[in-house]
């Protein structure tokens, strides 16, 4: 099929980049962006990791034409900390251990942003409900489930969050 | 107790910064200059005689850079064992299920390689095929395998004690069978692979694996190249769970296809081939017969296992054996026979899955409970008096050192309220226990011992390489907390290398639970040599005996005057400067009996440890829809020595979800005829965030095995397939029917639950 040019607005800069009608925003951000933070594992729509926020709602970017992405922001899971600095909520996946495989992940950060922003500190079920559509096979969700819930509503007696921010004292220090 | 600094702490995995943003590269995100699209063509029939196939059009294409088939493959064969070698990278004579591999394609992109698949003709003469495993047996038509007879491709057989004997002196006998069918692993990752031949010939590939060396070996075999012509690099790699250990067809065919275009290629697997096309849990019909005296000691069993393996062997001894050997693990069983026979069929392969025949040990526990239910015991006190014991042997003669299944057993208990809660819960509540037990190793021969190898940088960082693999459990994280735990240092001051077969020794990798137990200690026993070597310099800098200093903290100190210091860094400089470098090595080797064989010698030492698992299930089941409601789930597990909770809670949370959760719930595969109706995640019904139990209890009970690096051994296997039977028991609980048919999806439990309410009012028409 015949490539065309579109200009995309990814993680806030402007990207020239040929496609064609049928590639998918997944294809494009993976195939011809580089941008391989977003992982395709069923291609259907189901499990969820290749969420990306298209104007800060969670969309997932297997079922979303690169064509339907053009004048809108798109933000993968690249874009989510400033530079180096991760973001509060990725920090916190570190912290409560969160990650195992970690090729889910992405696509849960992305859904669980989106929720914080619409909802600040929501309660359990409403996290559990908010990653329905995440599918992870490693984790059991219970630790990511504690680092969304953290993150909207840190403790001081946290035990992981104590653990990981300075976690062995050097001597003289 | 232990005065370690880094290991036994919570502390965050050392990937995991790379994984948040989405930096980590897992094998579909390699791209290499010219890299080609591989894509593999499958057979649409069951069993069929491969006739001719023609691939003149397909190579005609214009795009299309290579097509192989059979003919390519000088009929090469692969089998874990010399004597399960059956089954040939590309099919030359015939298929034996839909997705037997017929040709491979590399082409320029993906729509070209996948026009060039519609493009090869294959001629086929079909077969009758076979998709049961009884009917298998007894078929009259053509064997799957000549040389098989009645499609029997392993039969295991232990027999110990006195069986027939014991069965005459039982106060109480019960036969019960219990069928599973198969389930799956759908790792978060689709298979992928990506091969090239690189400028020295030498074969290079990346792809998920249960441990690179596994992968290597087969790989030099086929391609009749040495060894180190094998580079299996480094990868992130998204789950595992027993699916990624050997080699598969598509290993070969794109190493292949790199070999014949003289370029990179790719191939990803959708999520339906990674189902169909890499391995499956086998499907299992177990009959157990057990006979107890009248306190509920098990005095004699006997077992029988038909377990339906697919189409080829796989890994089948082992996978025959294991449901087996984790029973006669956690409970004793002197007097013991057990048959398990793996039968082909024209389905998938079934190889090794993180829940060895749940139908098997579900049935096993299920059986206890109906045993203890006829003598008037609960089931705590029934497990208790039948569980095992430190210092024992199992029936097939492994010495039992560390053993606190009955500490995980009272732990699980008093967490979860089941004294408090067992017989006293409302209708259609319930709450059941599992118990189950695990090997760490298995005997791998050559591959079962690990070596690695520490350098120091003029820096005072250290570089440290082992061959273990990190599928996504930790085990990157595992290494750098005894690395810095013995050399003194931080974990941000060590570099790891691993999973690499250029620059690694041979390790068994992740396969068999054995990643800390025997990779870790390597590289704990590296450390320690290694620390010897600074010993000496700091020693004589600060004019004390090398065996009176310790290292902590990126320093090395008089243990009785630590004021008395000196950087490790310095210590490092020092050496260089008086021309040593320092470097060590250490490896493992566990003690196992090598002549114990899973068919031909089942008894002997199996491997230095096991771990042993409780799992407390509290459910409430809708008795009009027969949907379960999981309220709370206790997992308690001897895991040795807890080196990192964090990570542990998260195996025992994630053991839940795929042992219980999903595989006693919702998990299974779905047949018409030899294709299966459900393998993708739309139909596989895969645990999610908000069918979990809202409260897992985590609780690690440590033996300290005295041959565990500072006393560990497996961690979270054992919560996985108790899982498994902790769901069940307490489903069977809820509705007060035994269940012998999993997983317990709806229409079971509503079928049961109505045919009990029909019993019920025939025994009693007048019961108010």
């Amino acid at each position: 099929m015949e490539k065309i040019q579109i200009t995309l607005n990814i993680n806030d800069k402007p990207c020239d980049v040929m496609v064609s009608p049928n590639d998918t925003l997944l294809e494009v951000l993976r195939d011809e962006l580089d941008l391989t933070g977003s992982k395709d594992a069923c291609s259907e729509g189901i499990c969820g990791s290749c969420t990306i926020h298209m104007d800060g709602k969670p969309v997932r970017s297997c079922l979303t034409l690169a064509m339907e992405a053009v004048g809108t922001k798109i933000k993968t899971v690249e874009g989510l900390a400033n530079g180096d600095e991760l973001s509060d909520l990725q920090q916190s996946f570190i912290d409560h251990g969160a990650v195992q495989c970690g090729f889910c992940t992405p696509g849960m950060l992305m859904s669980a942003d989106a929720l914080l922003k619409e909802n600040p500190s929501p309660d359990d079920k409403t996290i559990r409900k908010a990653l329905a559509g995440n599918i992870c096979r490693c984790t059991g969700y219970a630790k990511i489930v504690d680092a969304v819930a953290h993150t909207g509503n840190p403790q001081d007696n946290c035990p992981d969050c104590l653990t990981s921010s300075k976690p062995y004292k050097i001597q003289g220090e | 107790m232990s005065d370690y600094t880094i290991v036994g702490k919570r502390m965050p995995r050392v990937d995991s910064r790379a994984k948040v943003m989405g930096k980590a590269k897992f094998t579909a995100d390699i791209k290499l200059p010219g890299m080609l699209v591989g894509k593999i063509k499958r057979s649409p029939y069951a069993h069929a005689r491969i006739l001719n196939i023609d691939t003149s059009k397909a190579i005609a294409l214009p795009g299309v850079k290579s097509v192989v088939t059979g003919k390519d493959t000088e009929g090469v064969k692969w089998g874990v064992f010399a004597y399960t070698r059956d089954q040939e990278f590309i099919q030359t004579q015939k298929v034996r299920y839909i997705g037997d591999e017929v040709a491979g394609v590399a082409a320029v992109d993906e729509e070209t390689a996948l026009k060039a698949l519609d493009l090869i003709d294959v001629e086929y003469e079909e077969l009758p095929p076979v998709f049961d495993p009884m009917e298998a047996m007894v078929s009259e038509t053509e064997l799957i395998h000549e040389d098989f007879p009645n499609n029997v491709n392993i039969h295991v057989n232990i027999d110990t004690g006195q069986v027939d004997e014991n069965f005459k002196k039982a106060y109480y006998i019960r036969e019960d069978t219990y069928v599973a069918p198969e389930e799956s692993y759908f790792q978060a990752e689709p298979y992928a692979i990506v091969a090239r031949f690189d400028h020295e010939d030498c074969l290079e590939v990346w792809m998920p694996n249960g441990g690179p060396h596994m992968k290597s070996k087969p790989l030099s075999n086929a391609f009749k190249i040495p060894l180190h012509k094998v580079k299996v690099r480094k990868i992130a790699i998204g789950g595992a769970f027993g699916g990624r250990s050997e080699i598969c067809p598509v290993d070969y065919i794109c190493a292949l296809l790199a070999k014949k275009t003289k370029r990179p290629v790719r191939i990803e697997f959708t999520r339906e081939e990674n189902t169909i096309a890499t391995r499956q849990g086998h499907a299992m019909i177990t009959t157990h017969k057990t006979g107890v005296d009248k306190e509920g000691r098990v005095l004699a069993r006997e077992t029988t296992c038909y377990m339906d393996g697919g189409a080829y062997s796989s890994t089948g001894p082992i996978a025959t054996s294991v449901p087996f050997l984790s029973m006669e693990q956690v409970y004793r069983m002197e007097s013991v026979r057990y048959n398990g026979y793996r039968v082909y069929t024209n389905k998938p392969i079934r190889g090794m899955i993180r829940t060895h025949g749940r139908g098997f040990a579900c049935g096993l526990d299920i059986q206890l409970d109906m045993i203890a239910d006829h003598l008037g015991i609960d089931p705590v006190e029934i497990r208790l008096r039948n569980c095992r014991k430190p210092g024992e042997y199992t029936s097939t003669k492994s010495y039992v050192d560390s053993c606190a299944m009955d500490e995980t057993i009272h732990k699980a208990v008093e967490k979860s309220g089941f004294k408090e809660k067992w017989g006293k819960l409302p209708p259609f509540h319930g709450i059941g226990i599992g118990t189950n037990s695990v090997q760490t190793g298995f005997p791998m021969g050559i591959r079962g011992g690990s070596q690695s190898f520490i350098k120091f940088n003029e820096d005072g960082e250290a570089t440290v390489m082992s061959g273990v693999v990190d599928n996504g459990q930790g085990n990157d994280n595992m290494l750098v907390q005894i690395a810095a735990e013995e050399l003194g240092l931080l974990p941000e001051d060590i570099h790891l290398v691993s999973a690499d077969t250029e620059t690694t020794s041979s390790d068994p990798g992740s396969y068999s639970q054995v990643s800390t137990f025997v990779g870790g200690q390597a590289v704990m026993n590296a450390a320690k040599n290694c620390k010897e070597k600074l010993f000496e310099v700091a020693a004589k800098v600060l004019k004390v005996k090398p065996d009176t200093l310790a290292a902590k903290n990126r320093l090395i100190f008089v243990k009785d005057d630590p004021e008395k210091s000196i950087p490790i860094k310095k210590v490092v400089r020092i050496s260089l400067l008086n021309f040593n470098s320092v470097n060590a090595e250490g490896g493992y080797w566990p003690k196992v009996d090598m002549k114990r064989e899973w068919v031909k010698n089942p008894y002997g030492q199996m491997c230095e440890a096991f771990s042993f698992g409780t799992t407390i299930i509290e459910v409430k089941v809708d008795p009009d829809t027969g949907l379960v409601e999981v309220l709370e789930a206790t997992a308690a597990q001897d895991v040795g020595y807890g080196i990192n909770p964090l990570v542990l809670e998260g195996q025992f949370e994630g053991s839940i979800a795929m042992g219980g959760q999903g595989g006693m719930l919702t998990e299974y595969h779905e047949w018409e005829g030899g294709r299966c109706i459900n393998p993708t995640m739309l139909d596989y019904k895969l645990p999610l965030a908000c069918d979990m139990p809202p409260k897992i209890n985590n609780i690690i009970v440590e033996s300290i095995d005295p041959k565990g690096p500072y006393g560990a051994k497996e961690a979270a296997m054992s919560i996985a397939m108790s899982a498994a039977q902790g769901y069940s028991a307490a489903v069977s609980n809820a509705i007060g029917v035994y269940m012998d048919s999993f997983p317990l999806t709806p229409d079971k439990i509503l079928a049961a639950i109505k045919k009990k309410k029909a019993q019920d009012e025939k025994e009693a028409p007048v019961k108010k």
